[in-house]
């Protein structure tokens, strides 16, 4: 069983980033189901997608990942990555986006919210375990695309480089070409070869 | 056939299709609204041939509308969100007495949370309270089978059938098998037949609760043996007994309906995966799924209960389980003991999960050692209180914000109350508009003002009301408060579509699921026909304009109605973003804490010449459409609009096609 667990804000794209996983798996011929935040919770608030895959022939049949269970975490807001959190198994890989996004509570209060805090907080909770933080400069690889409509993308990619979850980037583009609409398609493979690019350089 | 990705809703689509419905009529409400959207899609696609699709003025209306249509002998198929249920009851209840001729199925999301509701009711006592049977999916796919058979047994006996799914059902999405071509099965030849018995009557009524007591015994013994039904009943033995060392019959049982069905069997596996790693041996148990809960299949329930001593029910919202397995006890002299919610063995409301879940099947079933410590650790914990809350709020650049921020403007401090209603503009309450005191149900503040008027008449009532909520429920309010002479002020937010479920078109748009453009039913004429004297109207982004009506409209005695016309931004084109003039900006923090725009962040650390150490305001460009509310409202100049007021107006009027956004596809989201 993989877990995946996509967390943002309401108009990212974790959706979407779903369903091109959902999609990734199929392919794979790995039973899998999702489960999206839609509706009021939508409008700026904190959204969470789950996606669970049956790698190993197992049938899935709750849609919802348990705490401390998911293998990887897709972070679109490192004030929602430190929110979820919980989630993370042990061993696990949380993936995070750097580009803050201020609640309007935030903003209202005396307190200021830094995405930096946030980042640091997660470094020092995952410090004495197993599992690992990886950060994505979303900002720099949004420009390079020159949209943030890549986000999700952009994040997928990275996150894949990455995860052990035998999903390839290649994997992805598939998926991508499967279920984006055909005028958004090129959009998202070119960003999908901007994080490629990136991490080669690394 | 193909296999496609779809979400439990657009799945329930493709089945009801499948099984040649042909009136598909539903208001649009979370968690049920895909439903429809992905009928209409269909249709539009061609796929779907000979299919009447509707967005109904309410449910009581397209409920009725559904009737109809299976009294000729027609499949329909009625769609709603748990509360709407209630609009559409007094329908459903008499419904039930005439009968029906073709299947008429009741498609009611509920959900649990609750997540996007105003209630954690239960269809299941629904369904149990107004006599009509009720299907309860564990998964997306037993979802889709059941559609299917929702019509067999709907037609089998007459009866209108609830198929009920939640939240985690609806929005769940796998891999189906759909036609990629349906076909509305044909109609009877002698179509609708004039009968006595379509007209309900006292003595009709008595005739017709006899036969609604028969067929609910008879459907009970359908659910328990008819294999159609008995699918969706699971009965399975596990622990030890599952291996050759078989230590005799269960003692305990586990009861589950819904999603929480398919949390207990993943807990179970993963239990049984826990304990053959440990090394340790699971008791053995029973479980059943119960998916078919009224009538409920007591013959399933006597195989069940055969030697058991104990038995957990897991259910979400009502225990409507726990109450039929307490029943079947007392009624078959049984002595097992019956946990749930009224034990506190289970959680009483809310949600459950696949956590919950484990941790009290390990407990029940004696093996707490293999779930291991699920706390926090110290620095988790920490991190956790920093986090900053995240509540939905109204999109940067949406029209309601200028309306609120308007009205409250106009009013100074003039006491007032301001009744709030279903939609968007609910988020109107949070800080810092505030501008919102209650809120009920759909349609309930324009009534509410008027008992508010009544009892503080030395304070101005303000009722809120969106375009689509005024159709669905707000017009026999106005009517009320013109008949009674109520001083309060209605303000219509119109924003040209059904915001919060997605965009939907209503009769005020014109457009219609099924393709046709006629013209919108005016807002303001309705008014004037119900016999509102005062109607004032404002581009709620314009604020002067919309200060100066709102004052006209407040100072009017008796009722008056303000129209705030701006297109939600969802169905429109993005303007430019504004900028901070860094120079200006003093740090004021006038733009955030007067309208709260998530478009504008306080940042503490920038510097300008009149902000000093103060910090300024910046904009997230990512989120800010140009809708130039806060160029209005900062007194400093500070803030470069996005386009001179007058020309981004015009240029924003037309709002994109609404029926293009009627499935969300269309948004990389």
């Amino acid at each position: 069983m993989i877990n995946i667990l996509l967390a943002g804000v309401g108009g990212q794209g974790t959706v979407l980033a779903a369903k091109v996983l959902a999609q990734a798996a199929q392919d794979k011929g790995w039973s899998v189901r999702t489960a999206e935040t839609i509706g009021m919770a939508q409008r700026g608030g904190n959204v969470v997608s789950h996606v669970r895959m049956g790698n190993e022939g197992e049938s899935v049949l709750s849609p919802l990942i348990a705490h401390k269970s998911a293998d990887l975490i897709i972070a679109f807001e490192p004030g929602e990555a430190a929110r979820v959190l919980p989630y993370l198994a042990p061993g696990g890989l949380l993936v995070s986006a750097t580009s803050a996004l201020q609640p309007v509570t935030a903003a209202l209060s005396k307190k200021p919210y830094s995405a930096v805090d946030m980042l640091e907080g997660i470094k020092r909770a995952l410090a004495q375990t197993s599992a690992e933080l990886v950060c994505v400069d979303d900002a720099a690889l949004c420009a390079e695309a020159k949209t943030r409509k890549v986000l999700n993308t952009i994040l997928l990619s990275a996150a894949l480089s990455c995860a052990n979850v035998n999903l390839s980037l290649n994997d992805l583009r598939a998926a991508i070409q499967a279920c984006v609409k055909p005028r958004f398609v090129d959009m998202n493979l070119a960003a999908i070869d901007i994080v490629e690019a990136a991490s080669a350089k690394e | 056939m193909t296999k496609q990705l779809l979400m439990g809703n657009q799945a329930f689509a493709h089945a009801a299709l499948e099984a040649g419905v042909r009136v598909v009529a539903g208001y649009p409400g979370t968690p049920s609204s895909e439903l429809v959207e992905t009928v209409a899609h269909l249709h539009e696609k061609g796929a779907a041939q000979g299919v009447h699709v509707e967005w109904s003025t309410n449910e009581k209306a397209a409920l009725e509308l559904a009737a109809g249509a299976a009294y000729c002998g027609a499949r329909a198929l009625f769609t709603c969100k748990q509360v709407g249920l209630n609009v559409a009851s007094d329908a459903l209840m008499s419904l039930n007495y005439v009968g029906v001729k073709g299947g008429a199925v009741l498609f009611v999301a509920d959900d649990p949370g609750p997540i996007s509701s105003q209630t954690e009711q239960d269809t299941r006592r629904f369904a149990s309270f107004a006599k009509v049977p009720v299907l309860d999916p564990a998964t997306p796919e037993q979802g889709f089978a059941m559609m299917q058979v929702a019509f067999d047994l709907s037609e089998r006996y007459r009866t209108p059938v609830i198929v009920r799914p939640t939240t985690r059902i609806c929005h769940a999405s796998t891999f189906f098998d759909v036609a990629d071509q349906t076909q509305a099965r044909a109609l009877p030849e002698e179509g609708f037949e004039p009968d006595p018995r379509w007209i309900i009557f006292p003595r009709r009524a008595y005739l017709g609760h006899g036969e609604i007591n028969d067929r609910l015994k008879d459907m009970a013994h359908d659910f328990a043996h008819d294999e159609q039904f008995v699918q969706f009943n699971t009965m399975f033995e596990g622990g030890t007994s599952g291996r050759s060392d078989r230590a005799g019959t269960p003692r305990l049982g586990i009861v589950a309906g819904g999603v929480s069905a398919a949390y207990v069997q993943d807990a179970l596996s993963e239990l049984e995966r826990r304990a053959q790693k440990a090394n340790v041996s699971l008791p053995v148990y029973r479980f059943w799924q119960v998916g078919t809960p009224y009538p409920f299949p007591e013959d399933l329930a006597t195989s069940f209960a055969a030697g058991l001593e104990r038995v957990i029910v897991f259910e979400e919202l009502d225990s409507v389980l726990e109450d039929e397995m307490l029943m079947h006890a007392g009624r078959t002299h049984a002595s097992y003991e019956v946990l749930g919610k009224y034990t506190h063995d289970t959680r009483d409301r809310g949600e459950n999960d696949l956590d919950d879940t484990l941790l009290r099947l390990a407990n029940y079933l004696g093996v707490d050692a293999l779930v291991g410590c699920m706390s926090m650790s110290e620095e988790q914990e920490s991190l956790m209180a920093k986090v900053p809350i995240r509540p939905p709020v109204l999109c940067a650049g949406c029209p309601h914000r200028g309306s609120f921020y308007a009205i409250k403007r106009a009013l100074g401090k003039t006491e007032a109350v301001l009744c709030g209603d279903i939609g968007c503009y609910t988020l109107g309450n949070a800080a810092p508009l505030e501008a919102i005191d209650t809120c009920l149900c759909m349609g309930a503040g324009i009534t509410m003002a008027q008992g508010f008027s009544v009892v503080e008449p030395h304070k101005k009532q303000v009722a809120f009301v969106g375009d689509s909520t005024f159709f669905a429920s707000g017009l026999t309010g106005v009517a009320n408060a013109v008949y009674n002479g109520h001083d309060i002020t209605i303000c219509v937010l119109d924003n040209s579509t059904t915001a919060m479920t997605g965009s939907q078109p209503h009769p005020g748009t014109g457009v219609t699921l099924m393709g046709e453009h006629r013209p919108p039913i005016s807002i303001e004429a309705v008014l004037r026909a119900l016999g509102v004297k005062c109607i004032e109207h404002a581009d709620p982004l314009n604020l002067e304009e919309s200060l100066a009506a709102a004052q006209n409209a407040l100072n009017y005695a008796g009722p008056a109605a303000l129209i705030f016309k701006s297109p939600c931004i969802q169905i429109v084109k993005p303007g430019v973003p504004v900028e901070i003039d860094t120079e200006a900006c003093t740090g004021c923090k006038k733009c955030i804490t007067e309208i709260g725009c998530p478009g504008i962040g306080f940042d503490p650390q920038a510097r300008g010449a009149k902000s000093k150490e103060r910090g300024q305001a910046f904009i997230d460009p990512t989120l800010c459409n140009g809708c130039n509310l806060c160029w209005q409202v900062c007194p400093f100049d500070a803030i470069a609009p996005s386009a001179p007021l007058d020309t981004q107006q015009t240029e924003q009027s037309t709002p994109v096609s609404v029926h293009e956004s009627a499935v969300k596809e269309a948004r990389n989201d």
